[in-house]
Parts: C-alpha cells; structure tokens; sequence
C-alpha cells in the first residue's frame, strides 16, 4: 500500500515512465485532497487553541478581549514578598478549586470509564446470544446515546428529584433506602447521580462497539473450544477478551477523552455543586461568567494539556495503534 | 437432554436481555409517559404509571409557545448540511490517507484526535468572535460550518479505517484500464465502500442533530435547532415536567424512528473500523 511498493511492482520497462508519472499526479492530488481538511483542522483545532494559549499569557478579560498585556505566566502561577517576609502565591496552579476540579474530573473519568467498559461487556455478550426479540432490544438499548445530554440531563433530573422523583419512589418500594434522598442536591451523592445518567447513557455505547467486535469472531473458534473442554470462563478470556481488544480499545480512548471533558451533563445535573465540579466547569465560570477570561484560558490550556498527556501516555502504555487494528 | 439444557439457557438469556433492555429504556418509557399527564398528574406521589387521565394538551401548549417546527427544520437543515459538507470533505481527505500514506498520515491522525483534547468552552470565545466578524452568528450557514469542523475528524477517521480495508488492487486495476482519478473515486471506491459511508453519514446526522453546545451559544432564534428547543424549556423545579417531557419526546423523536430503521447500520458505524 506505500507508495514504494507501488513503485516496486513489476512492471515492464517501457511502461515504466508513464507509470511513475501517473503516481506523481496521483500524489500530487493526494496533496490536494488534504488540504480542505488541513485547513478546516487549523481553523477548528489549530487557531483557537494558539489563540487561547496566548491569552493565558494575558491579563485579557471578556469585556475587554484586545486591550491586554502580556503577563508571562501570571495566571497560572506568581508570588509577592509581603514587607513582613510571607510569599504569597497566587495562579491557576495553587488554586484549591482547581485541584479540586481535577480530582473530581479523573476521579469521574476513571470510575465512568472502567463501569462503562465492564458493564458494556456485559450486555454486549447477552446481546451477542441468540434470543427473541433481539432487534427490538437491541434498539431500546442503542437509544440512551442517541438523545442529546441536555435532554436526558433534564429528564434524569427529574427522575431523581427528591419530593416527586420516580426512582426515590422505587428505592423505597423495593426497600433500598430508608428515605428520600436529593441525590442531585446533596454533596455525597451529586458524584453518584452524575455517575449513574452517564453510565445509563454510554453503557449502550460501549456495548455496541464491543458488540460489533464479538460477531467477527467465527463460531468455530468457540466450537473447537468446547469440543476441546475449555471452560466458557476460560474462553472468554482467552478468545474473546483479546479479539474484542482493538475494537476496546479504541472505544476507550474516545470514552476518556469525552469523560475528561465531561460539562453539559453536570451542567445541567448539579449546577453549583463543588462536589462535581471538573475541569471544564470550571474553567467555564471563569471565562464567561466571572470575567478572569485570562484565567480561565490557563485552565484549559492546562486541561488540554493534561487530556493529551493522558491519551499519549495511554497509546503508549495499551500499545493501541492508531492506524488500524493491532493485530 | 442437551436440547432441554439449551431450551432452558435460552429462555435464561431472553430473560435477563429483555430485563436490561427494560432498565435502559425506562426513563425514555417515563418521559413518554409523563408528556401525556397534566402538570398535576405528573408530580403526583406516589407515581402513576399507566392509569391517569391521557392528555395531548402538553404537545399543543409546546408547538404554541415554542414552535416545535421551525426548529426542527433547523435541525434538519443543519444536520443534513453538515453532513454533506464533511462527506465532501472528507471522503477525499480519507481516500488520499489510505491509498497514498505518508510518514505524516499518523500525525495527521493523532491531531484529528487532539481536537477532541480541547474543551469546547476553551474555544468558545475565539470561535465566537470569528463568527461575528464574518457575520455567521445565528445563520444556517454558520451552523452548517461549525458542525461540520467538529465532526469532520471523526468522519475522516472512520472513512479512512473503512478505506484501508479495500485492497488497493482493485483501484489499481481500474488505474490500468484507465480511470482517471475521478473515476476511481467516484465509480470505483464509493460504490465499494457504501456501507462504510452509510454509517458514517448516519452518525454524522446523530451527532450533529444532538450536539448542544454550538448550536446554544452561536445561534439565538433564526437558526435555532432543536437542542435550543428543549434549552428554553430550563425552569429548573416542579411544575413544569409534563411540558418538559413532551418537548423532549418531540426533540428525541425524529432521532430515535431514524436510529431504529438504521440500527444495523449504526452497529457496524461505531466500531470506527477498528474490526475488521
């Protein structure tokens, strides 16, 4: 598929000047291909991230975007001498509510993730056997990621409202809690309430991707498995789990970068509460709402650049090729 | 005997799929359910689920103060734009990154991927501003252009995977009999990647159709979606569900008829060609 190995198939001397041009026009117009999508790259992905770097080094604020000053690397970390001989330091990096947004948010990410993945796997065998009804649950299940966050956001807020909340109703029923609880409201339990609506959102996700992978595999692997004796446990790990694994794999790495950038969910679910507040939430308030717009873009630099050490460390560490499976 | 062992493990698996089925499907069910109550009815306690008084009267009062129409040709306008814009784009891009790679392919691809590292509100601002100045906010236009940048990674990545799974043989065959590089594309790859493009166009639409964040900030009524459809529906306690739920059953319901005649496809979409 490389260009040389074009090169190299055998050809017939005469042809061969022809060939080569046309390889050149062919690379030519690959060149030119790419650059639509080089530019609408640049545009979404290139300038408004050099622009929001460069205004971390500002003292930029949204009322006044083009009179500002460059103040190196003020907002994410300074310090004073007082007369009395205390430093005080100031900046993004010494910031409690920071820290505090990035615990919450890898805290979020990492537990969202690993419950996705195993709860994804699960359903995703039972979806795998055969039974009836399959393209009507399969459907049903396929949903909760189809509809946009704002609005099952709002519709599990509803249902996990504390006074008229159907689930808070049921728990009770079934003898699961002892009283109504404002799980949207209270500290302890906001955390478990973003938890659950996005795992009820991206499980079905996460077990489609897997899905799809388990019906590559062919049956007869399987059979010759049983005819063999190996246990169904055993099977599943050493057939299944590691042919499923690119199809994991690259599900995970998507699922890690949105749960890291994890906003309109909470957002809407518990606005104002401490207890779930992450990166981008933060760095929100800061840019639009509390005018420190200079601030706020050292904090999602800092996120972004936090998110890409992450997914780097994460290639390199799961050996996941981007390029196409890794097998 | 073994029949029978099988027979019982059926009837075991169809339990427990119907059972998790049930689970996910149940807020979307109460939603439903819900838009059909009046406000009363509908934070009554304990909860009535299929006996009460059903009333459309909710689907009127949210087509009357919101105009439930208007913005769901904005949604389709946009999402059907955006979509063939990035296919435009895209299938291009992704052809020149399967069948003639460079050592910079990967790069390119690990950028694609770095535009998912930034959070959107960190280039709100920036975005925003380059909207005024061209005079793009609140158009269809702009709304077109900026779905169609945000997903144009994803659709090139997964046109590009679905892309390197067809054996550059055939192109080249047709090469040889003289296909132009028009033809190839047109006449040779697509046709053969069809299925691989039909999903991504189909998660396109979805994306597009449900993406929230944009379409609030950079429109206000003239080209307002259905996402700022059901934003505008935000009182935040009591009194209010009933109507909620039909706005959300109204926002959710051209999405959800369009996912079940296309599930298939959507399966196969997802898997970003990760399997081959």
């Amino acid at each position: 598929m490389s260009v040389d190995g074009t090169v190299a198939a055998p050809a017939a001397t005469p042809a061969r000047p022809i060939k080569n041009e046309l390889l050149a026009q062919r690379v030519r117009s690959a060149r030119i291909f790419l650059v639509p999508m080089i530019v609408a790259l640049l545009i979404v992905a290139g300038w408004p991230l050099l622009r929001s770097i460069y205004f971390s080094f500002t003292d930029a604020s949204l009322t006044n975007l083009y009179d500002h000053e460059w103040v190196g690397f003020a907002n994410y970390l300074n310090w004073r001498t007082l007369e009395s001989g205390r430093t005080i330091f100031r900046g993004t990096l010494v910031d409690p509510g920071w820290w505090n947004a990035v615990w919450n948010t890898v805290r979020f990410a990492v537990i969202s993730v690993s419950l996705e993945a195993v709860f994804g796997m699960i359903v995703a065998l039972v979806l795998n056997a055969e039974f009836r009804g399959r393209g009507i649950v399969r459907a049903a299940i396929l949903i909760p990621w189809a509809i946009p966050t704002i609005v099952s956001a709002r519709m599990w807020g509803w249902m996990l409202n504390d006074q008229f909340g159907i689930l808070n109703d049921l728990f009770l029923r079934l003898g699961l809690i002892s009283e109504k609880i404002a799980w949207t409201a209270n500290a302890e339990t906001a955390m478990t309430a973003v938890l659950i609506v996005d795992i009820w959102k991206t499980t079905p996700f996460m077990a489609l991707l897997i899905l799809a992978g388990l019906q590559m595999i062919p049956k007869d692997i399987y059979e010759a498995a049983d005819i063999d004796g190996v246990h169904p446990v055993k099977q599943f790990f050493r057939i299944t789990l590691p042919l499923v694994r690119p199809a994991l794999m690259v599900a995970i790495i998507f699922r890690i970068l949105d749960a890291m950038r994890i906003f309109d969910l909470i957002y809407v679910l518990t606005p104002n509460s401490s207890a779930t507040e992450t990166m981008s939430i933060v760095s929100r308030e800061n840019l639009i709402e509390f005018d420190n717009f200079a601030y706020g873009s050292a904090q999602s630099t800092l996120l972004f650049l936090i998110i890409a050490a992450m997914t780097i460390l994460y290639i390199w560490l799961g050996r996941v090729r981007l390029d196409g499976g890794d097998r | 005997m073994a029949r029978a062992v099988s027979t019982r493990r059926k009837v075991a698996v169809s339990i427990i799929a119907w059972a998790i089925g049930l689970i996910i499907f149940f807020p979307i069910l109460w939603t439903f359910l819900t838009s059909f109550k009046t406000e009363g009815t509908a934070i009554a306690v304990p909860p009535k689920f299929l006996f009460f008084d059903w009333t459309l009267e909710n689907y009127f009062t949210v087509q009357e103060r919101s105009d439930y129409f208007r913005h769901f040709s904005n949604s389709i306008i946009s999402a059907v734009g955006s979509t063939i814009v990035g296919l435009i784009i895209a299938v291009p891009a992704a052809w020149a990154m399967a069948f003639s790679p460079t050592k910079r392919t990967k790069d390119v691809l690990m950028w694609m991927l770095s535009t998912k590292m930034l959070p959107a509100v960190g280039v709100l601002v920036p975005i925003y501003l380059l909207f005024r100045d061209f005079r793009l906010l609140d158009t269809h236009i702009g709304l077109i252009i900026v779905l169609t940048m945000i997903n144009l990674p994803i659709i090139v990545w997964m046109l590009f995977t679905y892309f390197k799974e067809i054996p550059n043989d055939i192109l080249e065959a047709a090469r040889m009999d003289g296909a132009g590089l028009r033809e190839e594309i047109l006449y040779v790859l697509t046709p053969m990647a069809v299925p691989g493009i039909a999903s991504t166009l189909l998660l396109n639409i979805i994306l597009a159709w449900n993406e929230a964040f944009w379409t609030l900030n950079l429109t206000t009524t003239a080209a307002a979606p259905l996402t700022a459809f059901i934003a505008s529906y935000s009182s935040p306690e009591g009194l209010f569900w009933a109507k909620l739920s039909a706005a959300s059953t109204l926002a959710i319901a051209p999405i959800l008829i369009m996912g079940w005649f296309s599930q298939k496809q959507l399966v196969r979409g997802l898997t970003f060609g990760a399997v081959k």
